[in-house]
């Protein structure tokens, strides 16, 4: 896999481990892990969190997490939270793939998410979460 | 109740009028009659479907004479006032194919009528319509017709009744983008096991899903020494000596030229110009060095940054020709190109 | 590993004084089953109902399918590492209670789903339709967080299926079944001229609800590896996932894992099935790298002819079901893949979010946007209060009238990834 590749030579042991960024608009991440890491929070939609997340990608941040995680569909939750590199680390083909593939896949989907009980947002929140979750231990040492 | 109506399209050759030499005959209604493979159809509708007209064309004449071609056709058919409209089958004849999708396509998007047609999958016409007019799969010649009408007659009933139509691979069309759940007889994971152990032995196996192509192609590796290098001029741009003398098409090109261009070192207003009608020729017309550069590769001839430019050039007309028909072309000269020692090939398009 | 593998058809269900099973009538004493499950505390309480093939019932929400097995000879027991102590299993003798489930059902999320009808157009859909099911409905107890309130119901179904399993333990089988691969020098004696063979199961591993545990361990935690096939058949694969309904394995489906099967049934006459490789779909893209970098590396170490590679999920295992297969296609094993479709409600979007023309050989579990209505039924066992947010239904599912308007994503099993199922797509 091509872009796979020039992930791999371009990146040492060291500048795997340069750091990451959870781009999110799901307010418990912003409460749970902003305190410890770097969170950007902002209420947005679901599509345009992923359109932020794609706006640093072509900046050059490098994708970390899938954008897709997750079983309950785009636009079905609300929430989103992508993890990226804290740095700039040059143009990845891979990462814009999958950004793409993932904004592409919102289009797919029922908008149904402002159709809920509220309780049912706690429950999308914590989902949200714990997928995000699952991604920090790996992140920290990669 | 009452049978369904059905206007039917075929070309000069299966009316029985001719072969190529009447391929430019004009658009014919002929109410009333069943022609040529309409008579099949017929007699698989049985009862419940008839054939109230059938529109006879010359496959030349609805290619050259597009507008007016479809025009008249369209007001034959609405006329007419059919439940469905069937085009075809085409087999592998390109111009037929092309223009049976066509027809198919104006008819629904027009008059709102449904249309049904059918070809063999490596005619032009269908990765052109087949995403757009249900389009039944067919061999690749009239050999195939009983399976054609096999298919077809039976499919256009069911567009024509309004009933809900199943999977491609149920009602024998070609896919043409839209997923249709089914049930299968076997498990998936029985069908799995069944496509293993046929891709193990090497034996064709279809997949349930094609992957969608992005047709992307692996580059060579990059040419050692440009200036000991034999470098090749092509295009999809539709350069062509002055007055198209191989008459390239404007669009859907069914050929390419191979043009010498020994001791040409410029392409002049007088001398050359482009084919393709699918951009502004004024700039190209003036100088076709704009889209085939034969007087910056000379430079670089001269200058020894290449080693020599190729004696021919071959050009095509990008404009509206099938996949299927670019791929032929290359394939065809690219072998003339390694027999002449060429090494590497710019290839411009617009 | 040898295993043998004893059904014991049950062709009914009735509550009774007593836990036993009679004439293939198995009888469950309520009590006793209403003690086991609220040994955990976080249950605060606990009701059991019966749904039997054809009866107009609907079970709603679902969160898990497991059959009741128990192992008569050899080591280890069923659910090893989660129920049984850890050791390994997969071979010896083990009976299974065919023609019935334990199904647990009630709220862990509010947005849950998983929906399976007993009868109508909605029973054609899952497969858990054909079976005689035993419904838990737990309730949790005030305040408790759901991650804890899951795995007290995950481990409270369990609990259940293994009691019921042990009833059958001094029976005799209606029918066995032998099952056994060989190690790898001596399948390569044995079956010298067959292509060998592995199945690929990639284990959905991204987080509540959407994880999967192989002998008690989360498969997010785990590198890529080799098992034999039999060992699902006493449980070591169990599920903790359930969103969304129609493509996520219940434990059901990895005890009677079809793929598991179908290779069986070709084991030494057109191939040799050497054994089961598992993977997980994590969400950071560099374990995703260093999985599918292992799987391969496994084939081609395993000397391989082929592979079945199935999934779980969409989305983002897609990527992985890609990754996993384009690079096992590069070390010159062939691969069939099964997975399953988001087309959208009109077919036409692209059913997987990543591709490649190395997949060339698919199997479809159908496309799960495709939508249904499901009448109305006599009974629900569960509760319709999430039936409306489930995922493919919207504030108009539940209808007027009674029929719910939904997409077959939200019904258990319908689009299953390993082939469990009949349904397809063209």
């Amino acid at each position: 896999m091509e872009s796979e590749q020039k992930i791999r030579e371009r990146l040492t042991g060291d500048e795997m481990n340069s750091g990451f960024m959870i781009i999110t608009n799901n307010p418990l991440v912003n409460e749970k892990f902003g305190g410890n890491y770097h969170v950007v929070f902002e209420e947005l939609s679901f599509e345009d969190t992923l359109k932020k997340v794609r706006d640093r990608i072509y900046e050059g941040h490098r994708l970390l997490s899938h954008p897709l995680s997750g079983s309950v569909k785009p636009n079905e939750t609300p929430y989103k939270s992508v993890m990226v590199s804290e740095n700039i680390e040059g143009l990845d083909t891979w990462s814009m793939e999958i950004i793409e593939n993932a904004i592409h896949a919102c289009g797919k989907f029922q908008f149904r998410s402002d159709k809920y009980r509220p309780e049912v947002y706690e429950d999308f929140r914590l989902i949200d979460c714990t997928l995000i979750e699952s991604a920090i231990p790996s992140a920290e040492c990669w | 109740m009452s049978k369904i109506k059905v206007v039917h399209y075929i070309n000069q050759f299966f009316a029985n009028i001719g072969g190529e030499e009447k391929a430019d005959y004009p658009a014919e209604l002929r109410v009333g009659e069943v022609v040529g493979p309409g008579m099949a159809l017929a007699q698989k509708f049985g009862d419940e479907a008839e054939i109230i007209a059938t529109i006879v064309c010359g496959d030349s004449y609805f290619n050259e004479n597009l507008d007016k071609a479809k025009a008249d056709i369209l007001a034959m058919v609405k006329e007419q006032a059919p439940d469905i409209f069937i085009a075809g089958p085409a087999f592998n004849a390109g111009r037929y194919g092309v223009a049976c999708g066509t027809i198919a396509d104006a008819v629904q998007q027009e008059l709102g009528i449904p249309a049904v047609t059918g070809m063999y999958v490596e005619n032009p016409g269908a990765d052109m319509f087949k995403n757009k007019v249900y389009m039944v799969s067919t061999k690749n010649s009239a050999a195939g017709m009983r399976d054609a009408v096999g298919k077809l007659a039976p499919l256009a009933l069911k567009i024509a009744k309004g009933e809900p139509i199943g999977a491609s691979c149920q009602e024998g069309y070609m896919p043409n983008g839209i997923r249709v759940n089914f049930f299968e007889k076997e498990r998936g994971s029985k069908r799995a096991v069944k496509m293993l152990i046929k891709k193990l032995a090497g034996k064709p196996f279809e997949t349930e899903y094609p992957m969608p192509t992005f047709d992307r192609v692996a580059p060579n590796p990059a040419v050692k020494d440009l200036s000991k290098a034999t470098i090749a001029l092509c295009t999809s741009g539709g350069i062509v000596p002055k007055g198209n003398p191989d008459h390239i098409e404007s669009s859907n090109a069914s050929h390419y030229g191979e043009y010498d261009i020994t001791g040409v070192n410029d392409l002049t207003e007088e001398t050359y110009e482009t084919a393709h009608g699918g951009y502004d020729p004024v700039y190209a017309n003036e100088d076709s060095d704009r889209v085939l550069p034969v007087d910056v590769l000379r430079e670089m001839e001269a200058n020894g940054v290449i080693g020599k430019l190729h004696n021919k050039f071959y050009t095509t007309v990008g404009n509206g020709t099938a996949v299927a028909s670019a791929k032929a072309f290359a394939d065809e000269y690219a072998q003339k190109l390694i027999a002449d020692g060429v090494d590497a090939v710019i290839m411009t398009s617009t | 590993m040898r295993l043998e593998v004893g059904h014991i058809f049950i062709k009914d269900i009735q509550f009774g004084a007593e836990s036993k099973i009679e004439d293939g009538v198995l009888y469950v004493s309520e009590e006793a089953v209403k003690e086991i499950v609220l040994e955990d505390e976080k249950i605060k309480s606990v009701k059991f109902d019966i749904a039997r093939p054809g009866e107009s019932v609907r079970i709603t929400p679902v969160k898990d399918v497991i059959e009741p097995r128990v192992k008569v000879e050899g080591r280890g027991g069923i659910f090893p590492g989660v129920i049984a102590k850890v050791d390994t299993v997969g071979s010896g003798k083990t009976y299974a209670l065919k023609g019935m489930a334990v199904v647990t059902a009630g709220k862990i999320v509010g947005f849950q789903e998983g929906i399976i009808d007993m009868t109508g157009p909605g029973a054609e859909y899952t497969p858990f339709s054909k079976l005689n099911n035993l419904v838990v409905v737990c309730e949790p107890v005030e305040g408790i967080k759901p991650h804890d309130y899951e795995k007290a119901v995950r481990l409270a179904g369990f609990r259940v299926a293994v009691y019921l399993g042990e009833l059958a333990r001094e029976l005799t089988p209606d029918e066995s079944k032998v099952y056994e691969t060989y190690g790898v020098l001596e399948g390569k004696e044995k079956f010298p001229n067959l292509p060998r063979v592995a199945y690929v199961q990639m284990l959905q591993s991204q987080g509540l609800l959407h994880d999967t545990y192989v002998y008690g361990v989360d498969a997010k935690k785990t590198l890529s590896t080799i098992m034999s096939p039999t060992e699902v058949m006493d449980g070591a694969i169990v599920s903790g996932n359930c969103v969304s309904a129609c493509d996520k394995n219940p434990t059901y489906v990895h005890l009677n894992n079809p793929v598991v099967h179908d290779l069986f049934e070709e084991h030494g006459k057109t191939l040799n099935f050497v054994c089961q490789i598992l993977t997980n779909e994590n969400v950071y893209l560099a374990d995703k790298m260093r999985s599918s970098d292992w799987t391969a590396k496994m084939c081609r170490f395993l000397d391989l002819d082929a592979v079945i590679v199935s999934q779980e999920g969409f989305g983002n295992p897609d990527t992985d079901l890609i990754m996993n297969t384009k690079k096992i296609e590069a070390e010159g094993v062939k691969t069939v893949i099964i997975t399953d479709e988001y087309a959208g409600r009109d077919g036409k979007s692209q059913s997987l979010a990543d591709a490649d023309p190395a997949a060339d050989a698919v199997v479809t579990g159908g496309n799960a946007n495709q939508v249904i209505v499901l009448p109305k039924l006599d009974k629900v066992i569960g509760t319709l209060d999430y039936v409306n947010t489930i995922a493919g239904g919207n504030e108009h599912s539940l209808r007027e009238d009674g029929t719910i308007e939904v997409e077959i994503q939200a019904i258990t099993g319908a689009t299953n990834e390993t082939g469990f199922n009949y349904l397809s797509a063209r």
